[in-house]
């Protein structure tokens, strides 16, 4: 009995590390995206390659696409933007870039010396886009079928690590589905 | 070629720290394996500071190739903030850790003249604790790692909020705070190795509690007073996970030096003293990986990294779940039966730390819940100040009491009626004093103010009382408790009548236009741009007058940092020792006005001069300490 209340202490203590090892693997930031399996929100925006012609959400339609929230203010982009071309190039990925809060020439550039992983890039100023589709900060990617339905969200950079494991099968199976 | 050689020298402290560590514990020969490990913890104190040296070297050139100082540092950021800055983030807080809890081990070997077993395992100990913080600085937190961008690179900036002189006080105080528990946590550990106490012990330990108490005090209070002047919310207690992170340790440990007392005085509560250090640094710990992890969602909270979080959590398990069960293996050796009564000093010093345990635990709770929610799947909540007023004021009022009331008690048993006889006029001049001082102020009456500032009073009358009826001369014994004791009282009286009093009002305000609350007048004179180094402000002039007294000008701001795009509200506070006026700028209304909050706060000061009390008690202790020693 003594030797219990002398073990108390460490009983406590042995508790509150399972609870923090369990807290460990919660994601107190990810909160789930309410947009998922819903269709993406409409808009028309300016396109950054051409003055032009607006883009909106029809140009998702027909093919699997990674809608890609970046800024060239936002460091987590440059870390991902050279395996987004990478991803590009090799294999055939088709990205549309949504150029958040950002000033055009500033995005343009980096587009230019960095490599251009996109097809078409809306540019979203005054950042009332990004609302809509739910965005808490760049970058962020969802991944939209050929129906224009998002059917998944990445927060954060994308590492070779993370479409190896998670995203390249999600793009695969869409890729399937009539 | 800087950034490298910082690299370089924390290695080479780790391996000094690695033989720190086994010199203690595999070296039979007493002195020898002393030799050993004061040229090792020397050495490693050496190249620890060399590294910050060099980051702070590296931040004052902007050295942008260095990832750490790419993100938290900027072209524009001025020359003082970039010394902060290197303590600004992650990686640089978590050497500056390193770097404390070496210089600690280096005071320790230089002022404790002892030589012997307990003071090789204690250094052993504390180079086992530097080896584990310096493995995870290196694996997982390099603040020297380098990468070299294609193109020039202004850098991202210390965060606004962190632009600020608390910023170069305010962390390393705390660290000097809480790091240095370990000391008294190594004293504990060696203790329970050994299996026998010396007599000195207690009065051996003492300083090296009291002393980081003292600090941690301090940053405690650096922290409350830089939150009120930077977050625009005029609040100086949040409850926020990092603040209750430094709370914690502070309440075990004010429990831990009141125990040694008994145990230095009476030879008791030697088990109970050894669990109050090992929980002491063990929150001070747990508060490292609450805030590193990024397992609760705060203010402070920096990015966040599994791997970090994991690499804490074994090494927590390891050094803080080594430590208890050690203790409930060896603590045995060290029972007493009890011989005092159930009324005397011994009794309330026990329920003194008992006290202050159960507030420690009411907050973990409330720190913990959202993560113990949210791992059940009941959802995210955060738990806020509602819960933490309910749960913690009833247990501090009950300790206020205590705190006049104990040192009139006499140890070993004491008669209850010689008591009243002596405190009964103390009593009811405190009671006078709480429910007449609010009205003669011109304040309304308040049944909890009336407690508060009565249980306030009680401290400081009681404990003159005892001071001044002891001292034939002036005497520094018992002088470092009369200073703390009465901080504390001054922190009591402050905060129930800052809570009980505050007046708020959010308005409106055309340029021109007036508004009044608590007997003053505020108005808002004009707006205009200005501009600093590294941000835009528009700064709203507003006069204030009190009845018919000369008008005062008072400037806040609201400031745009270029760097981050991200607004930050500089409020104008106009103070005195009675009283603050606080006023914040919020946002234009389209119709051309502006919405401001505007505070008046009564003796919000006295929190943190009481704050500063407690330093000078601490410092106090280790001055009688000292001398005492020397005669």
């Amino acid at each position: 009995m003594k030797t219990f209340r002398y073990l108390l202490p460490f009983i406590i203590f042995f508790s509150i590390i399972i609870l923090l090892w369990r807290g460990l693997a919660l994601h107190p930031n990810q909160i789930p995206s309410p947009l998922l399996n819903k269709s993406t929100p409409q808009y028309s925006l300016p396109n950054l390659f051409d003055a032009n012609h607006p883009t909106t959400q029809k140009d998702l339609l027909g093919k699997v696409t990674l809608v890609n929230v970046w800024a060239s203010w936002c460091p987590a982009c440059a870390e991902e933007h050279e395996y987004l071309v990478q991803l590009a190039q090799e294999q055939n990925i088709n990205f549309y870039g949504i150029n958040y809060k950002d000033d055009s020439a500033a995005a343009l550039k980096i587009l230019k010396t960095a490599g251009n992983p996109y097809k078409i890039v809306a540019i979203d100023q005054s950042g009332n886009a990004a609302i809509d589709w739910g965005v808490y900060g760049a970058p962020e990617t969802f991944i939209v079928d050929k129906k224009g339905i998002i059917r998944y969200k990445q927060i954060g950079p994308i590492t070779p690590d993370i479409w190896d494991n998670k995203l390249k099968s999600i793009v695969n199976q869409l890729e399937n589905e009539n | 070629m800087i950034p490298e050689l910082g690299s370089f020298a924390i290695i080479l402290a780790l391996i000094f720290a690695l033989i720190q560590f086994s010199a203690g514990l595999l070296i039979k020969k007493i002195e020898r394996a002393r030799e050993f490990s004061v040229a090792a913890a020397s050495g490693q104190f050496i190249f620890l500071a060399f590294a910050m040296l060099c980051l702070i070297i590296s931040f004052l050139n902007n050295d942008m190739t260095v990832v750490y100082v790419r993100e938290h540092s900027h072209a524009l950021l001025p020359f003082i903030y970039r010394i902060g800055a290197a303590w600004g983030g992650h990686e640089g807080s978590v050497l500056l850790w390193c770097v404390i809890l070496s210089g600690w081990t280096m005071a320790f070997i230089i002022f404790n003249r002892q030589h012997g077993q307990l003071n090789n395992y204690m250094v052993s100990i504390l180079g086992f604790v530097s080896t584990g913080f310096l493995t995870f600085l290196l694996m997982t937190s390099n603040p020297f790692l380098r990468d070299f961008p294609s193109a020039p690179i202004t850098g991202d900036d210390l965060t606004p909020v962190l632009q600020d002189p608390g910023l170069i006080f305010h962390p390393p105080m705390l660290y000097l705070g809480y790091v240095g528990f370990a000391i008294g946590f190594a004293f504990a550990i060696a203790t329970l190795l050994l299996g026998k106490l010396d007599k000195s012990w207690a009065r051996d330990c003492r300083p090296w509690i009291i002393l980081p108490w003292s600090f941690l005090s301090c940053g405690i209070v650096l922290g409350s007073w830089w939150a009120y002047r930077e977050l625009g919310w005029g609040g100086w207690w949040f409850w926020d996970p990092v603040e209750n992170a430094s709370l914690l340790p502070w309440l075990s440990a004010t429990a831990l030096i009141h125990t040694l007392i008994v145990c230095e005085k009476r030879n008791a509560f030697k088990g109970w003293a050894i669990l109050l250090a090992i929980v002491t640094f063990s929150l001070s710990l747990l508060g490292t990986f609450l805030v590193r992890s990024g397992v609760l969602v705060s203010v402070h909270a920096f990015a966040s990294d599994p791997t970090r979080g994991i690499f804490l959590l074994g090494y927590l398990a390891l050094i803080i779940g080594g430590a208890l069960l050690l203790y409930c293996g060896r603590i045995k050796h060290f029972y007493q039966a009890p011989e005092f009564e159930i009324f005397s000093r011994e009794t309330f010093l026990l329920i003194n730390g008992i006290f202050l345990l159960s507030a420690v635990a009411t907050i973990v709770l409330g720190t913990l819940y959202p993560i113990i929610l949210d791992a059940l799947d009941y959802g995210k909540i955060s738990v806020g100040e509602p819960y933490f007023n309910t749960v913690f004021v009833p247990i501090i009022l009950p300790l206020l009491l205590l705190m006049g009331l104990a040192p009139h008690v006499h140890w070993g048993q004491q008669a209850i009626k010689p008591l009243w006889n002596k405190l009964r006029l103390d009593i009811f001049l405190s009671l006078a004093l709480g429910f007449a001082g609010p009205l003669l102020f011109g304040f309304a009456f308040h049944w909890l103010a009336a407690i508060g500032i009565s249980f306030s009073f009680w401290i400081m009358i009681a404990t003159l009382h005892f001071f001044l009826r002891l001292q034939t001369k002036l005497d520094l014994k018992y002088s470092s408790m009369l200073v703390a004791h009465i901080g504390i009282a001054i922190i009591a009286l402050g905060i129930t009548v800052n809570k009980s009093y505050s007046e708020e009002r959010q308005v409106k305000l055309f340029p021109g236009e007036s508004v009044e609350l608590a007997g003053y007048s505020f108005k808002l004179e004009n707006i205009s741009e200005t501009k600093g180094i590294n941000y835009q402000s528009l700064a709203a002039q507003f006069s204030i007058q009190h009845f018919t007294q000369k008008p005062y000008s008072l400037i806040a701001e609201q400031r745009i940092y270029s760097s981050h795009d991200q607004s930050l509200s500089k409020p104008g506070i106009l103070a005195n020792g009675w009283r603050d006026l606080y006023i914040a700028l919020g946002a234009a209304l389209p119709d051309g006005s502006w919405s401001v909050r505007i505070y008046y706060k009564p003796l919000v000061r006295w929190i943190w001069a009481g704050g500063f009390f407690l330093l000078i008690g601490g410092f106090l202790s280790l001055l009688y300490s000292w001398q005492s020693r020397r005669n």
